[in-house]
């Protein structure tokens, strides 16, 4: 295995980009098509040990090719790393293992047998199990039924579904995996990690030995990664087979036996954690250089822009979402909100930006109290809003780019004059946009629906950074956004930054909240736990935040303030010494 | 006082198994308080509500809105007493009594009815609500106008319906020997249908089939299973429901079939709707439901009878009245995630 990697490395190393860029090995193989049946026994038997070999595939969309000759061979009991960029066309090559989708050219080897796989009930029944991004539960249903669903055991002559049987085979499971997930449960009361573990057991009860999860730790709390990573530990100790979908290194480096690399539908390579760093990966990744690190530089912070005093918000159920949270944003500052999601932020930003009166409390702007100004009002006065939900508040996906690069600027005078709108004008608006922002394909007139998600945020964060703004509100700005896309926006956020805007970021990447806040603010069941310097913080002592523990430290003014009068910036102290000291275990680096 | 039903509602809401004691309760109060004849007439009545009700659970919980089930009752009524009425009333076909053609036909005509509804929902993605509104007034005009076709007039000739089934023992049981063991076939229908419903829905493979297509249609297509055939079988099935409910109450309550207005079925469909919802897609719960509403009915045409001086009119819009109120009182039920969404498998 290490040998076969290591040669794949330097294989790839002379070959990158090439289109074949297969394991040096299979080289010959795969060079040609012909060839191919006469290797499928020259390595037939190292195949045996392969618990997935997916051979030369290539996979076509109108006008796109998602997967181009890719070779990916996983070991069994392995942790296999399945790394790229959005769009790299990862989520695809698992579709095609998946049987969702039907590859133009390829082979798919399972457990040393070539299959083709029509649907994924195919898939499922020769072992392979898929954990998707989004999880595939129906929440008002129990654990067990969820478990068992499409699968379940009957009883009566298939009269009625066994019961009983089903909570057995659970219990079972949970004992050999050393899972805690009670079946009578209903999904929609758990953690996001339980319901995780619930997607692991639907696979795994239905006998699968190779699991793939697709981005699984996009949705997790670092206590609960760490969680994962025992999980899968646990997992392959048992013989089972891990491929695992993610664009984020840390990961591939952390819980990787084998890391294979897709750029642009093609394969970048397959190499071993130990042997090779980030910045290699990252390259390998994006194609080009990238920088990893963060510099933040300290700012001399102006007058207040945003003041909130007091703010109650009630969700719309009426529970108390937020209580009585303080704090101000000034000029030329970042303020980071970090939180498990479902912790009040979603409120507390709707409050903001003008989306829902609060209960209680004052939001000043400038000097001026904007509590019951309405949303237009707000817009008008220079506040930018990211929305958390782009589908549901960032776009209008039946509308083209040029509908919806003026969405919350349709009045603005530059584009509009006496009610009419200047359309030549926003579509000039809507090149600049997709030009700096690179959006992907460069379409104005394609709908909003037709792009990826990352290319959708790329598109709203240009739209709302371009506005000329002297408040951004940034709500996960590079959720979804791939690493080289990430590396711009958050340059641009500096930028902003630098120029005196003030900027209320809220993220659930907790190293993206830390490297660039200047002060950071945990959100905990609608309350700041603790308002903290983001360099002062450790990851693992802001998940404890996250999770509701208070820390106990002596770091100067990051003691509790959640009572205090707002939280007031430690100003000029960015101890940039203790970058280098967290950024060893990926603390400050992305 | 909007509060205070809201307060009504949450303690409703947060009590499932007591709110559903206390319709129980009403129930039976129901039961032993009213005359027979009262309560014979309000079982034969709920006919067409409870089972259109079941048939729309199935439906709706399986993600498609089936509004069309008032366009069901209507033609599988009419065409029920119209097979009866050309096979010939009183007489017997291939050793089976006319009146169980009669019931086949007319559940036969509502699956077709709601077959077509679900190739237009299902296969051609048509908006659900609109496309039950049209199998409903296509109904509503076909049923007369076939009708004036064949008998001259939108109303077609009588038949001589179900006679009472007794069930030997079971019969002799105080009140609910009469009422539920010596009564006509389409109550037994009607009962049987409930339970087996509700049997379907909770215990079958098929009915958590059907709950995670309404739910999260992909959940379901991942783990193997076709949405598309679980949603056209679950409509069919309310085709089936909704049949029996139109026939089993034209062939063994009304014996003819007015096709004026808003024709015999009157709205029952929509009512159903409205059962199923109170009921929060429990079958036995629509039973029960569909009790109030068919008691209602009963009570109205008792008041028109013993001449108050109420307007007819106002007595007649009881039944719809109780259901604004009642699903006031409710709340909003929960309807299933994506019920009315279309789904497409592979779709990313």
């Amino acid at each position: 295995m290490t040998e076969t990697e290591s040669e794949a490395e330097t294989g790839t190393g002379s070959t990158a980009g090439s289109g074949q860029t297969g394991e040096a090995r299979t080289d010959v193989e795969t060079g040609a098509g012909p060839t191919t049946e006469a290797t499928t026994s020259s390595y037939g038997e190292a195949e045996t040990d392969l618990a997935v070999h997916l051979d030369g595939i290539t996979k076509r969309f109108p006008g796109v090719v998602a997967n181009d000759n890719v070779d990916l061979r996983v070991e069994r009991g392995s942790v296999h790393a399945l790394l790229g960029e959005n769009g790299a066309g990862k989520t695809t090559l698992m579709n095609v293992l998946y049987g969702l989708y039907e590859p133009e050219e390829g082979r798919v080897v399972v457990d040393g047998t070539e299959r083709m796989f029509d649907s994924p009930r195919d898939a499922i029944d020769a072992g392979v199990g898929m954990i998707h991004q989004h999880f595939m539960l129906v929440d008002s249903m129990t654990v067990a039924e969820n478990i068992a669903l499409g699968d379940e055991p009957t009883k009566w002559f298939g009269m009625a579904v066994d019961r009983a049987r089903i909570d057995r085979e659970i219990r079972e499971l949970c004992d050999r995996y050393g899972f805690d997930v009670d079946p009578s449960a209903t999904v929609a009361d758990l953690s996001v990690g339980v319901q995780q573990r619930v997607e692991i057991l639907k696979a795994l009860f239905r006998g699968a030995d190779v699991l793939v999860l697709d981005e699984p730790t996009a949705v997790l709390t670092p206590q609960e990664v760490e969680g994962l990573y025992d999980v899968l530990d646990e997992l392959t100790a048992q013989g089972k087979t891990i491929i695992f979908i993610t664009h984020k290194l840390e990961e591939a480096t952390h819980a990787a036996d084998a890391i294979t690399i897709l750029r642009d539908g093609e394969s970048a390579g397959t190499v071993v954690p130990d042997q090779t760093n980030k910045n290699d990966l990252a390259e390998r990744m994006v194609g080009r250089e990238v920088l990893l690190e963060i510099d933040s530089e300290p700012m001399t912070t102006g007058d207040t822009v945003l003041s909130a005093t007091d703010i109650t918000v009630e969700d719309t159920r009426g529970i108390e979402a937020v209580s009585g949270i303080d704090f101000d944003v000034r000029a030329g500052e970042i303020v980071g909100i970090a939180g498990v999601d479902g912790n009040g932020q979603a409120e507390l930003i709707e409050a903001i930006t003008g989306l829902r009166t609060p209960d209680e409390g004052t939001i000043t702007y400038d000097g001026a109290d904007i509590t019951d100004w309405s949303r237009r009002r707000r817009i008008d006065a220079g506040m930018s809003y990211v929305p958390e939900d782009r589908h549901e508040r960032g776009l209008v996906m039946p509308f083209n780019l040029v509908e919806n690069s003026i969405l919350g600027n349709q009045r603005a005078s530059e584009f509009a004059t006496d009610g009419r709108i200047d359309w030549e004008n926003v579509r000039d608006h809507t090149d600049d946009l997709i030009e700096t922002y690179d959006v992907r394909p460069p379409d104005p007139d394609a709908d909003a629906s037709s792009f990826s998600g990352g290319n959708q945020q790329k598109f709203i964060v240009g739209r709302e950074f371009e506005r000329d703004p002297s408040l951004v509100v940034a709500t996960h700005p590079t959720r979804g956004v791939d690493v080289g896309s990430t590396e711009f926006i958050h340059d641009r956020l500096l930028e902003l930054r630098q120029q005196g805007v003030a900027i209320l970021l809220v993220s659930s990447k907790l190293d993206e909240v830390r490297a660039l806040s200047d002060r950071l603010a945990v959100i905990y069941e609608g309350e700041f736990i603790d308002v903290t310097d983001p360099d002062e913080i450790t990851e693992e002592e802001l998940g404890l935040l996250m999770a509701g523990q208070r820390v106990e430290t002596d770091s100067t003014g990051s003691s509790t303030a959640e009572s205090g009068p707002g939280i007031r910036p430690d100003a000029g102290e960015t101890g940039d010494d203790a970058e280098t000291n967290a950024s060893s275990n990926g603390g400050r680096s992305r | 006082m909007r509060k205070r039903l809201g307060r009504a509602r949450d303690t409703l809401a947060a009590n499932p198994t007591a709110t559903a004691v206390g319709i129980f309760g009403l129930v039976l109060l129901f039961l032993v308080a009213t005359p027979a004849s009262w309560q014979t007439s309000t079982l034969r009545l709920a006919v067409p509500i409870a089972l259109a009700a079941i048939g729309g659970i199935f439906a709706e919980k399986s993600g498609v809105i089936n509004i069309g089930i008032e366009g069901l009752l209507i033609v599988s009524a009419f065409s029920s007493i119209i097979a009866v009425h050309r096979l010939g009333d009183g007489g017997a076909t291939m050793g089976l009594s006319n009146l169980w053609w009669g019931l086949l036909i007319g559940v036969l005509v509502s699956v077709v009815v709601a077959l077509v509804f679900a190739v237009v929902c299902i296969d051609f993605k048509a908006d659900q609500i609109i496309a039950g509104l049209a199998i409903w007034l296509i109904s509503l005009g076909l049923a007369p106008f076939v009708s004036r076709i064949v008998f001259g007039s939108p109303n077609t000739a009588g038949i001589s319906r179900f006679g009472n089934v007794t069930i030997p023992g079971l019969s002799e049981l105080p009140i609910l020997g009469y009422l539920l063991f010596d009564t006509e076939p389409q109550v037994y229908l009607m009962l049987a249908g409930a339970l087996g419903g509700w049997f379907l829905l909770t215990r079958t493979t098929f009915g958590r089939w059907v709950v995670a297509s309404g739910e999260n249609p992909k959940a379901l297509d991942t783990a193997g299973v076709d949405v598309r055939k679980v949603r056209y079988a679950a409509v069919l099935l309310s085709g089936v429901f909704a049949g029996l409910g139109g026939a089993g109450f034209a062939l063994g309550t009304l014996g003819t079939f007015a096709g004026g207005g808003d024709t015999a079925i009157n709205g029952r469909g929509f009512i159903a709707i409205a059962t199923y919802l109170l009921a929060n897609y429990h079958p036995v719960g629509a039973l029960l439901g569909s009790f109030l509403f068919a008691g209602l009915n009963s009570l109205q045409t008792a008041l028109q009878s013993a001449g108050y001086a109420i307007p007819t009119e106002l007595i007649r819009t009881l039944p719809h009245m109780s259901v604004i109120v009642v699903l006031v009182l409710v709340g909003r039920t929960r309807l299933p995630d994506a019920a009315g969404e279309h789904y497409e498998s592979g779709e990313d």
